[in-house]
């Protein structure tokens, strides 16, 4: 676990507000912590209800595959966030808030691309 | 001054300082309109406030709320869910001075849409709704786009127990019409962050939901649907301008959920939707209230305001349950939701 690239968050003045939650978040993630990990991206769903991405995060003996799950895609391409963003074999790094227990799942807050430029999920006021 | 009158004197002091507590206690009885300030923007609620017998009962929104008193003081405790979903409570606390309170609040729990401790004021609920007024249709056409003003959004609602049993057995996001794209209506539909437009027509007014590429007409002239108009999650729709409100009152629904938690809205539901338009007309604020004694023992309320957004489309949507069936493939779950099929509508 000392390699996986993933770092907590303690704190969440980072990100003050966010996507327009279409189902209940509380029953799969949990708000206490956020986290960011890096990886390849495996698998793309870019579409309604909500977009999926599978992440491999390498770790020193084995690859781990994290569910990333994200906005509806109307509210996505609203900010500029489109299929092609983010395609299969692009690196990244992705902050969230993890699944509850020890799932490798990820509510999506903020993915940075490998040229640093960033995609954020982030509600209206 | 003897032993026999310092007595009586005391005696008389303290059945004097009980009568000004209960009187002071008494003060807080009643419906309140209760404002809450987060940062630039102000949340609106009902809040009702009964004794009974030695206890204190509180409600916002149609939702139970904590109420603690103590002389001319007050504690509130009540849920809400943020913008993702999250649980978090909102703890006011203030005091009762000249028949309106007034107090700070912090945000409490872990929520992704953080809130810094703000204040919050209360005034006798003087709304009035007469139904007497003149129609005075305004225009309300046009795409509206949400905004995050008035509402508290308040989580737990004070459920029958037909509520509660059929909350005890609902398996939050597994048993969500909109996760497997299933139409999750009303009111779900109304008070969900996404832009939707008011078409207006001779008898009726259109209004298409982004969110599910949802279609609902509101009729102005028709009283009650044909008789073999089958039940719907969008139920039947009737308008009337109340003065310059626009009020609908929709039944003839199928069963569906009130919010994320699960809670049940029956087949014998009706649903009321006030809209009012502000002075300048640029913003459509609107109060959703359910009506459904089977499953509440009071109306859950909702307030949402919209803006209207020149720049703003109505886009697609296209809907595909991949996201959601693919996961629980993965996850050996699949047997399990299944096995549920009966819990879900």
């Amino acid at each position: 676990m000392k390699n996986l690239k993933y770092f907590l968050i303690f704190t969440f003045q980072l990100f003050p507000n966010y996507l327009p939650g279409h189902h209940s978040f509380t029953a799969e993630f949990t708000a206490e912590k956020t986290i960011i990990i890096e990886g390849v991206i495996k698998e793309v769903w870019f579409r309604n209800p909500h977009v999926r991405y599978l992440l491999e995060v390498s770790n020193e003996n084995e690859a781990e595959i994290w569910d990333l799950r994200g906005s509806p895609v109307v509210w996505l391409a609203r900010k500029g966030w489109r299929r092609d963003s983010i395609k299969i074999g692009d690196q990244i790094s992705v902050s969230g808030f993890p699944g509850h227990g020890e799932k490798k799942l990820l509510s999506i807050i903020e993915v940075t691309l490998s040229d640093g430029s960033k995609l954020i999920d982030k509600a209206p006021r | 001054m003897n032993i026999f009158e310092k007595i009586i004197i005391n005696i008389l002091l303290f059945i004097s300082l009980t009568i000004d507590i209960n009187a002071q206690d008494s003060n807080f009885e009643g419906s309140w309109e209760l404002s809450l300030q987060d940062g630039a923007r102000t949340l609106i609620g009902t809040l009702e406030i009964e004794k009974q017998g030695s206890t204190w009962e509180g409600h916002l929104e149609g939702g139970p709320v904590e109420i603690i008193i103590d002389a001319n003081e007050i504690e509130i405790i009540a849920d809400s869910r943020d913008v993702r979903g999250f649980i978090f409570n909102r703890r006011l606390k203030g005091k009762i001075v000249n028949d309106q309170m007034s107090g700070s609040y912090r945000q409490e729990g872990a929520a992704a849409q953080k809130e810094k401790p703000g204040t919050w004021k209360a005034k006798r609920d003087s709304s009035v709704i007469s139904q007497s007024l003149l129609p005075n249709p305004q225009d309300i056409s046009g795409i509206w786009t949400a905004t995050q003003e008035l509402d508290f959004r308040k989580y737990t609602m004070s459920l029958t127990k037909k509520g509660n049993d059929w909350l005890k057995v609902y398996l939050p996001y597994y048993d969500q019409p909109d996760v497997r794209c299933t139409s999750i209506g009303l009111p779900s539909l109304v008070t969900y962050s996404f832009p939707f437009e008011i078409l207006k027509s001779n008898d009726r007014y259109t209004f298409l939901y982004e969110y599910q590429g949802k279609t609902r007409r509101i009729w102005m002239e028709k009283d009650k649907p044909s008789s073999y108009m089958p039940p719907s999650r969008m139920g039947f729709s009737k308008g009337i301008w109340e003065g310059d409100t626009l009020v609908i009152t929709s039944n003839l629904f199928e069963k569906t959920i009130r919010d994320f938690r699960g809670e049940l809205v029956s087949e014998n539901a009706e649903i009321e939707e006030r809209y009012s338009l502000s002075s300048d007309g640029q913003k459509l604020n609107a109060i959703i209230t359910i009506k459904d004694p089977e499953n509440y023992r009071r109306n859950p309320t909702r307030r949402r305001q919209w803006v209207r957004d020149k720049t703003t489309e109505i886009f697609p949507y296209t809907c595909d349950p991949d996201s959601f069936y693919l996961p629980m493939y993965e996850n050996d779950e699949m047997q399990m939701y299944i096995d549920r099929s009966h819990l879900r509508f």
